[in-house]
């Protein structure tokens, strides 16, 4: 009885195990591609997918929306764990690759067939640089970026009899002086020139340290060769400014994003954010409201193209993919000019090519999506991020000395810079 | 044969995890790479790293202030409640509402009403002239916040516990005291305090297990901010393993800190052991 039930545990277990690790590839021939989940790509990997089919009957493509989870990032995290993941996937944050190429999962695209070709046609050494991966190979194709702006309230910023909207650091000043109001005197601010998450949460220094740091410094990297390289003045430069926001509570220290929409409802003039506060402006704008995008600020002295973060998401091919070269092909499709375009159209996102904004294949578009052509003019001056397995890490310990610094006002910018850059750089010798 | 069911369940479910956490310790995993062995680096990593002692100080002063307030609230209200007074079915169900009312909910709810700016709390005391308070962004303010949103959600759970006990109290003890004229606060220290002790040490218990396992109140309300004030233990951990991947480092913390419950409930239940 007792060896009878050690088998029945034992093909249980195996049964189990197997069912975990074995992928469902083996019952299928077609290429399976993961797209973003909302309803606008969805549709676009529907008219991409239709379109391969029909033509290349022998390699079938078929998409699916990444599933649904609390992150599409944790859905591929447990997919690569599963030994389940897609053979395409659409929707990879570029500092997370370095990290899935470091783990054997990712196809190095580099070795395929006509791919660099194509990258180099598509887009400039610069960007083919920024997605090498620190073993020398690419593991991903630049695909679409939202780079991040400064929008703001055009009737509210002609209020303040400004020579439109600030540009520099001392300009931004000028006009937060002028437009911070407390209406019924009771000695709270009631209305403030831009907002901006406190959280310590990595992330959310994507929408203000991350691109006004890129802005001041021309696009440099946070590290390099494995060691700090944010150290320098431009960084102290952002810092400063950011406290002196904070400091004289022209941005608001309190979570405001759990309420209205503060920029929609006038009470703070501008925002850092990305294309996507288009449709979402459009949507549930107050009658009379009037919008438009400039470039991040930048410090006085600043000379030079003013550049951003640009949040790309890129396409990867899993090493679980039976034909590779077959992926890739319909991938060259996926971004071609049309698919870009129909990219471009459907969701409202710019694809990261070189010459967007001056390309006359798109040049309809721009005329009929006019707010669209700000994002394309700046898409020619984005980055992305640095190479790195600990790159979550890293905006983590610029998170921990920009609260610190930034919004308390316990260190100065050059403390907190210095002890950040030490944090990174201890980071690197574990 | 009968038992097979259940001892499945412990493998897979709890001796192959926790075996698998301690294995881990010694290990560097990011879930996707494979795992590398490092010996005791975890462990010394662990004991240089401030934050987690932060984050273990910040529990131990979320207790401090929670656990008597829990039991000062609950029980006074319980006392109320025992009373023969008018809608009493209706405000023990009412004391007890926030109980069922999903955790992140309340969250949330309390987050607004703590809002610095436009939170209800600040609308209030600036109304009678008094300064605003940064509930959840003065460090030194919002973990005190939290244990009163806290203490706020749970202690319709306790005042029930409250009740029982202090239905359980006989009657003639209070009769006896007032034939000798005791006063109402010398029977509650002297016959009502003594003769719910077990009940009052159970909601200690409870208390501290539910104080250690914070985690839904600064992961909502705060994130751990500001200036880590209000990263608990749990959260640290959690934050380790599933923001950075740090598997390895996550099962360390996780093991000094399953020692450290284990502490504080062994000495609880000397007292307890003591008491009886």
């Amino acid at each position: 009885m007792k060896n009878l039930l050690n088998m029945i545990i034992i093909v249980l277990l195996t049964y189990l195990l197997n069912s975990c690790s074995s992928s469902n590839k083996d019952s299928r021939d077609e290429i399976l591609y993961w797209c973003s989940n909302n309803n606008d790509e969805i549709k676009f990997a529907k008219l991409s997918t239709d379109e391969w089919n029909k033509n290349n009957p022998n390699d079938q493509v078929k998409y699916q929306a990444v599933p649904e989870g609390r992150s599409s990032e944790e859905i591929i995290l447990a997919a690569v764990v599963g030994n389940t993941t897609p053979d395409i996937y659409s929707n990879m944050w570029q500092g997370d690759v370095e990290a899935y190429a470091q783990a054997g999962v990712l196809v190095a695209l580099d070795s395929l067939n006509g791919f660099l070709d194509f990258l180099y046609e598509r887009c400039d050494s610069s960007v083919v640089e920024e997605i090498k991966s620190l073993d020398g190979h690419i593991y991903q194709i630049p695909w679409k970026i939202n780079p991040i702006m400064l929008i703001y309230n055009i009737n509210l910023i002609n209020e303040l009899e400004l020579n439109g909207p600030p540009k520099t650091y001392s300009e931004v000043f000028n006009a937060s002086q002028k437009f911070q109001k407390d209406f019924d005197n009771d000695g709270y601010v009631d209305r403030w020139f831009g907002y901006s998450e406190v959280e310590v949460t990595w992330w959310q220094r994507f929408f203000d340290f991350y691109p006004l740091y890129l802005a001041a410094s021309g696009g440099a990297p946070l590290v390099k060769n494995n060691r700090a390289a944010f150290n320098n003045k431009y960084a102290i430069e952002v810092f400063s400014f950011l406290q002196e926001m904070y400091n004289k509570n022209y941005f608001s220290k309190e979570k405001l994003s759990a309420r209205q929409d503060v920029f929609l409802a006038g009470v703070t003039a501008t925002r850092f954010v990305g294309p996507w506060e288009i449709a979402h402006a459009e949507k549930f704008k107050p009658k009379g409201f009037e919008y438009e995008y400039n470039f991040m600020p930048v410090p006085d002295d600043h000379i030079g193209p003013v550049y951003t973060y640009g949040d790309p998401k890129n396409i990867v091919i899993f090493k679980t993919c039976k034909d590779p070269q077959a992926a890739w092909n319909y991938v060259k499709t996926m971004i071609s000019d049309e698919g870009d375009l129909k990219l471009l159209s459907l969701t409202n996102q710019l694809p990261r090519r070189k010459k967007l904004n001056t390309n006359p294949f798109f040049s309809d578009y721009f005329l009929k999506n006019p707010k669209m052509k700000i994002f394309a003019d700046q898409s020619e001056y984005v980055k992305g991020t640095d190479a790195s397995p600990v790159l979550k890490e890293i905006f983590d310990l610029i998170s921990q000395q920009y609260e610190a610094c930034v919004v308390y006002g316990m260190k100065t910018p050059e403390q907190a810079i210095n002890d950040a850059a030490d944090a990174v750089n201890l980071l690197f010798l574990e | 044969m009968l038992v097979s069911p259940y001892l499945v369940h412990f493998f897979l479910f709890v001796a192959f995890p926790v075996a698998f956490s301690i294995v881990l310790t010694s290990h560097k995993w990011n879930i996707i790479s494979p795992m590398e062995y490092t010996g005791l680096n975890n462990y010394i990593r662990l004991f240089n790293d401030k934050t987690f002692f932060k984050s273990i100080g910040n529990t131990l002063i979320f207790l401090v202030i929670h656990i008597p307030l829990q039991i000062i609230v609950a029980l006074f209200l319980a006392e109320i409640l025992n009373q023969k007074i008018k809608l009493r079915g209706a405000f023990r169900g009412a004391f007890f509402l926030p109980v069922i009312v999903s955790g992140v909910v309340v969250t949330i709810l309390w987050q607004q009403l703590y809002g610095y700016d436009t939170g209800l709390l600040n609308r209030l005391l600036t109304g009678i002239g008094i300064a605003k308070v940064g509930w959840l962004t003065d460090p030194n303010i919002a973990m005190s916040s939290i244990a009163l949103m806290a203490t706020w959600k749970n202690v319709g759970l306790y005042i029930i516990l409250f009740l029982v006990g202090l239905q359980t109290v006989p009657t003639q003890y209070y009769e006896a005291a007032d034939l000798e004229g005791a006063t109402h606060m010398q029977k509650f220290f002297k016959i009502t305090l003594p003769m719910i002790n077990p009940t009052i040490f159970m909601v200690v218990i409870l208390s501290t297990i539910g104080g250690f396992s914070l985690f839904i109140e600064p992961y909502i309300m705060t994130g751990g901010g500001p200036l880590n004030s209000t990263v608990s233990a749990v959260l640290y951990i959690y934050k380790q393993g599933f923001f950075y991947y740090h598997m390895g480092y996550a099962a360390t913390l996780g093991l000094f800190f399953a020692f450290i419950i284990l502490a504080v409930v062994v000495i609880q239940k000397k007292f307890i052991e003591k008491d009886h």
